[in-house]
Parts: structure tokens; sequence; C-alpha cells
């Protein structure tokens, strides 16, 4: 996998089939480096974003996961969310945003209403 | 049990990195209150809301996060001194739609010279050890 960076916060990969891999915290500080790893795998299909190893993410990351989507919804794709830990679907519950994604693997008690692939 | 030995007062450059120190700091401090790993989890993401927009409305100056313990409630407060970039002009809805999920109380309040945040978990007795006969 090729690393994009990594701070104090977050590493992100990209994996050879174009999938962001974030590890770590989603906030002020590591939601910019994930940008900088969605804008470029951006195209004509969907965005992919591997969440396994996210341990922490809060609003200022979420928006950096919304951002994509709306810029996906503009190419009439979107973005999908693999692995979601269970603070990341209360995020997403907490903040009514998780019919902007395509949630796979989600965490069993996280519920119904996502893509089981 | 609480270990309220006094309010715990840390104060934070403005800086993106900082947020996780915040964040971890908290997180220590709550664990001292007998608090559920949920609740816990709650108080790590307020702090984390709290200090994302004191940065990014506030003047650049110090944060200043003052914790405190009772035995009724977890209580933290942020401020840093006003910037020309209110809280009104930033996207606060996300911010508090999180913090009136987290937290049992939240005030967000902007004066001439400082912007003071203040969130309150109640505390719920982890165990039934209390048990007189």
């Amino acid at each position: 996998m090729e690393e994009i960076g990594k701070n104090e916060s977050i590493r992100v990969l990209l994996d050879p089939d174009g999938v962001v891999v974030a590890e770590g915290d989603i906030d002020l500080a590591g939601g910019p480096l994930l940008d900088t790893a969605i804008v470029r795998v951006e195209g004509p299909n969907p965005v992919v974003i591997d969440l396994a190893a996210v341990e922490f993410i809060d609003s200022s990351g979420l928006r950096s996961l919304l951002a994509a989507s709306r810029r996906a919804e503009s190419r009439n794709t979107h973005v999908v969310l693999r692995k979601p830990s269970t603070g990341v679907m209360r995020l997403l519950s907490i903040t009514g945003t998780t019919e902007q994604f395509t949630v796979q693997d989600a965490p069993t008690e996280a519920g119904g209403g996502v893509d089981p692939r | 049990m609480t270990t309220a030995a006094g309010p715990v007062t840390l104060t934070l450059p403005p800086v993106a990195t900082m947020v996780r120190v915040g964040r971890l700091t908290a997180s220590s401090i709550a664990s001292l209150a007998d608090m559920s790993i949920d609740d816990i989890d709650d108080i790590k993401i307020a702090v984390s809301e709290m200090i994302t927009l004191l940065i990014q409305s506030g003047s650049r100056a110090t944060i200043t996060l003052r914790f405190e313990t009772t035995d009724e409630q977890f209580t933290v407060e942020a401020s840093t001194p006003s910037g020309a970039s209110d809280l009104g002009r930033n996207d606060l809805a996300l911010a508090t739609a999180v913090l009136e999920a987290v937290a049992d109380e939240h005030q967000i309040a902007s004066t001439a010279d400082r912007i003071l945040l203040r969130i309150v978990k109640h505390l719920v007795p982890q165990s039934s050890s209390i048990a007189t006969v």
C-alpha cells in the first residue's frame, strides 16, 4: 500500500485497488490528510474509504467525508464507507448523515439499512 | 465513588494537533470519575468538538480547559479570547448536534472578549456498591 501521509492523528494509505485506508483519528488534524487521499482517487467510480482502523471521529472529520460525498454526487457516484466502527456509525446517526453514504460491513449493533457487501 | 481532588486546568496552543491532546487528557480525568466506557467516549467527542470550535473561532490565542468532577456531574469548560471570526460565522450546526447528543447539558457563549463553551455529563453509579442494612 502507498502511504499518502501521516501526522499525530492519522495515517492515510491507498491500497492497490484504489481504496483509501484511514488509520487513527479523523479530527481537525486528520481530516486534511484524508481529504488529500480522497481527492486523489476521485473519478467516475465510487470512492471507497476503509475505516476499520479508525478509532475516533468528530464533526470536523465528518465534514471531510460529507464534502467527499457532495463531490461524488456531482459526478453521479457515491462514497462507500467500509467497516466503520460503532463510533463512526454513532456520529453518522447523531448528525443524521448516514444516508449520505453507502455503508459496507457495519458493526451488527449499528442496525440495518446498510449494504452488507 | 469519584476522585474529586479538585479541578484540573489544561492550557493548549490553538493548533489542530492539540485537539487529540485535550481529548486524551479528558478521557484520563473522566476515567477517574468511574464513568462508563460509553460516557468516556462521549466526553472525548465533546471535548474534541469544543477545542475544534475554539481553534476555528478564537483569536489564535491559548485555549484553556477546566475539568471538574463532583459526586453528581463531570463538567468541562473551555474558553479562549474572541477572534475576528466569531462563532456565528462558523458551521455550528454539526458541532451543536453532536454536543446535544453526547452531553447532558451544553452552553455556547460568546462575549466581546471571550468565547466560553461548557458541557456537563451527569454521573450515574456504575455498580450497586451501596448496600446498607
